[in-house]
C-alpha cells in the first residue's frame, strides 16, 4: 500500500507541532547540533499588511522517482516497495553528501557520526497501522498520511510533494 | 530473441542491464567485463583505503552473482574484448572469435591518467581509481614507514588521497600545475578561501607546479625543485577508456565519432546504429554549452546507461543531459561546484557564519555557484540551476526558497539567484 503526504496550507498556522513531534520521535537533538528533519516556515505572497501568509511543513517528499536513490554512491537509500516511502541503511553511508546535492528539498540531514538520516515517513508507525508522528500531532489535520488509492482528483492541491514542486495552492507547473 | 551486448559493468552498464531486463525479460543479455568485479563507485576507493569502507561496503547493488541471477545474465570475466567492429556490429574477443549482436553499448568507463614523461624517472607511485589501486595503497600504509607524501593533482580524488595520508600522521604535500584548487569547479575567490582552510590545517600546498618526473626519491618539479617522498599519489585526472572503437579500421561503414569520449546523442547512440556509449567513457550532452562533453559522475552514468538500455530494448528515451557539478567532503569541510565556474556574467555573493554561496548571473540568470560549507541547501540550487537550463520556470518555488531561508541565505540573495 503506497502512501502520499497531504498538507492543506489553508488549514497549517505554523504552529511547528510537527517538527518537534518528529524530533521526538527520532531523537533528534537541535541543541546537540542535529539537524531537524522537518521544517516550517513561512510563505510571504506579496507585501504590505494585507498580503497573504501561508505556512509550509517540509520533510522528505518521497519522491517516486527519488534522485538521493540515483545520487548514492553506497547504495544506502531505496524506495520500499509497500509504501512508496524512500528509506534507508546508513551502515555504508561514507558521508559524502552526495544525496544532499541530488535531493531539490534539502531532505537529507547528517547525524553527529557524520551519517545520512532523514524523514523515513516513520515508516515502523506505518506498518503498525499507526500515523507518522508528524501527522498524529498536527491540531488541525493540515499534515494528513492518505493511501495513494483514496488519493482522489481534488486532493491534488494538498499534495505536499505538489506543493514543494509547484507555486502555493497545488499550481502545478512541474512534473511529480 | 534479442542479442544485446554490455561492454564494461559500471554504474551504466548496471543501470542499461536492469533497463534491458525490465523491458525484454527474454532477451539475452552478454556483459563483458574485464574485472568480473561487481559495479561499483571509483570515488569510493578512497573510503577503501583509508578504511572508512570495506570491501563488501563498495558495492551498492550487490555481488556479481546475484546481480547476474537476478538480471539474468551472461557474464563474461575471462574473455577480454579486443575491439568492436561497429560495421558488423560485432564484438571481437581476445583469440578472435566474432560475435554478432542486435545492440552492443559500450560502458567502459574511465582510467587514471598517466603523462607518459612521469613514468621515465623511474620511481614507483600509486593511483586512485580501480579497487586494486586502493588496496595496493591501503597494503603499503600498512607495511609503515611512510612519512611524506607527495600527492600530484588537486583533483576531488587528489584532496581526498591528501586527506587520508594526512589523517595517519603522514607530512603532504598536494602538487598542481593549476593555478588554484579546483579549477575546473571553483572560482578563485572559493578556491582561495579553501586553500586558506587546508592550510592552517598543516596541508603543504604548492600551485603552478608542473611535476615533470616521478623518481625514486620523490618527484622533480618542471621548474628544477625537488620533493622528497616515501610515497607519491598521482591523482591528475581521468581519461575515457575508448579504446574499444578508436584507431580500428573501418573498411566499410563509419568510425565511431570521438572526441574527448565516445560521442553520443540524447539517446545515448553513437554515430554507428545499434552502437551505444554511457558513463565516463562517453559525451553526452552538456546542459550549458549545448555541445558534448564528458560529464563523469555516478548518478550521471546510471541515467545514461539507463536510457541507453531503454532505447536498446526499443523503448524511445531521452536523457536531455547535465551539468557539471561536484561536491566534494574533506578535511570535515563541504565544497559544491554547479555549473561552468568559468562562464561569463555578473558575480554576487552571501556570507554567512560558516559558510560561503557564490554565484556567477548572466542578464540576471543563474550562470553557476561555488557554495562553501553548506550541503544542505547544495541540492535545491542545483536544481534549480538545471531546470533553469532544460527551458523549465527560471524561478525557485515558494517552498525551495522557504527551505533557503531555514539554510541561512538572506531573502535578498535568494531573490537575486532566484530570478526575480
Amino acid at each position: 500500500m503506497s502512501y502520499i503526504f497531504l498538507l492543506d496550507t489553508r488549514k497549517c498556522i505554523g504552529c511547528g507541532a510537527c517538527a518537534v513531534a518528529c524530533m521526538d520521535q527520532n531523537d533528534v537533538q537541535p541543541q546537540e547540533g542535529d539537524e531537524p528533519f522537518r521544517q516550517c516556515f513561512v510563505i510571504e505572497q506579496g507585501s504590505g499588511k494585507d498580503a497573504p501568509v501561508r505556512y509550509l511543513s517540509m520533510a522528505c517528499m518521497h519522491c517516486a522517482q527519488a534522485p538521493c536513490v540515483q545520487g548514492c554512491p553506497a547504495g544506502c537509500l531505496k524506495k520500499d516497495t509497500d509504501t512508496g516511502f524512500t528509506v534507508y541503511d546508513q551502515t555504508n553511508c561514507i558521508g559524502c553528501h552526495s544525496c544532499a546535492m541530488a535531493c531539490p528539498f534539502a531532505a537529507p540531514c547528517f547525524d553527529r557520526a557524520g551519517k545520512m538520516v532523514k524523514c523515513d515517513g516513520c515508516i515502523e508507525r506505518v506498518r503498525r497501522g499507526m500515523q507518522p508522528a508528524c501527522v498524529r500531532v498536527c491540531p488541525y489535520g493540515a499534515l494528513q498520511l492518505v493511501e495513494k488509492e483514496t488519493f482522489g482528483a481534488g486532493q491534488r492541491g494538498k499534495s505536499a510533494r505538489l506543493l514543494a514542486y509547484t507555486a502555493l495552492d497545488g499550481e502545478r507547473t512541474d512534473s511529480e | 530473441m534479442k542479442n544485446y551486448a554490455i561492454v564494461g559493468f559500471g554504474c551504466a552498464g548496471f543501470h542499461a542491464a536492469r533497463a534491458i531486463r525490465q523491458l525484454d525479460p527474454s532477451g539475452r543479455i552478454a556483459v563483458f567485463s574485464d574485472t568480473g568485479q561487481p559495479p561499483f563507485n571509483p570515488m569510493l576507493t578512497t573510503y577503501y583505503a583509508s578504511e572508512k569502507l570495506e570491501l563488501d561496503g563498495v558495492f551498492p547493488f550487490g555481488g556479481m552473482e546475484e546481480i547476474q541471477r537476478k538480471l539474468s545474465l551472461e557474464l563474461y570475466s575471462d574473455m577480454r574484448v579486443r575491439r568492436v567492429d561497429t560495421a558488423h556490429r560485432s564484438i571481437e574477443l581476445e583469440g578472435g572469435q566474432m560475435r554478432g549482436f542486435d545492440a552492443i553499448l559500450i560502458a567502459t568507463g574511465a582510467s587514471a591518467l598517466v603523462p607518459g614523461p612521469l613514468r621515465r624517472g623511474g620511481g614507483d607511485f600509486f593511483l586512485m581509481r580501480t579497487l586494486n589501486d586502493a588496496q595496493r595503497l591501503r597494503r603499503r600504509l600498512e607495511q609503515g614507514g611512510v612519512k611524506r607524501a607527495v600527492v600530484v593533482g588537486g583533483s576531488m580524488v587528489g584532496i581526498k588521497v591528501a586527506e587520508l595520508l594526512y589523517r595517519r600522521g603522514v607530512e603532504v604535500t598536494l602538487a598542481d600545475g593549476a593555478p588554484y584548487l579546483f579549477p575546473l569547479a571553483a572560482y578563485e575567490s572559493t578556491a582561495h578561501a579553501i586553500q586558506q582552510r587546508l592550510e592552517e590545517r598543516g596541508l603543504d600546498l604548492i600551485f603552478r607546479a608542473q611535476v615533470s618526473a616521478v623518481t625514486p626519491k620523490g618527484v622533480t618539479l618542471a621548474d628544477g625543485r625537488t620533493l622528497e617522498a616515501d610515497l607519491v599519489c598521482l591523482c591528475i585526472g581521468t581519461r575515457a577508456n575508448v579504446e574499444l572503437v578508436a584507431n580500428t579500421q573501418v573498411l566499410e561503414g563509419e568510425n565511431v565519432q570521438i572526441e574527448r569520449g565516445i560521442v553520443v546523442d540524447e539517446g545515448m547512440r553513437t554515430n554507428v546504429p545499434g552502437i551505444y556509449a554511457a558513463g565516463d567513457c562517453c559525451e553526452g550532452v552538456n546542459l550549458q554549452t549545448g555541445k558534448t562533453a564528458v560529464i563523469g559522475l555516478w548518478a550521471n552514468a546510471g541515467a545514461q546507461g539507463d536510457c541507453a538500455g531503454r532505447n536498446m530494448a526499443g523503448q524511445f528515451c531521452r536523457y536531455y543531459g547535465n551539468i557539471l557539478h561536484n561536491i566534494t567532503h574533506f578535511f570535515d569541510m563541504d565544497f559544491i561546484g554547479l555549473g561552468d565556474p568559468n562562464l561569463p556574467g555578473e558575480r554576487c555573493s552571501f556570507r554567512e557564519k560558516g559558510f560561503t554561496v557564490e554565484a556567477i548571473l548572466e542578464d540576471g540568470k543563474l550562470n553557476s555557484i561555488n557554495l562553501f560549507g553548506n550541503y544542505r541547501i547544495s541540492g535545491i540550487l542545483k536544481n534549480h540551476l538545471t531546470k533553469r537550463l532544460l527551458g523549465g520556470e527560471a524561478r525557485l518555488t515558494p517552498a525551495q526558497q522557504g527551505l533557503l531561508a531555514a539554510g541561512g541565505l538572506s531573502r535578498a540573495f535568494i531573490r537575486r539567484i532566484g530570478g526575480e
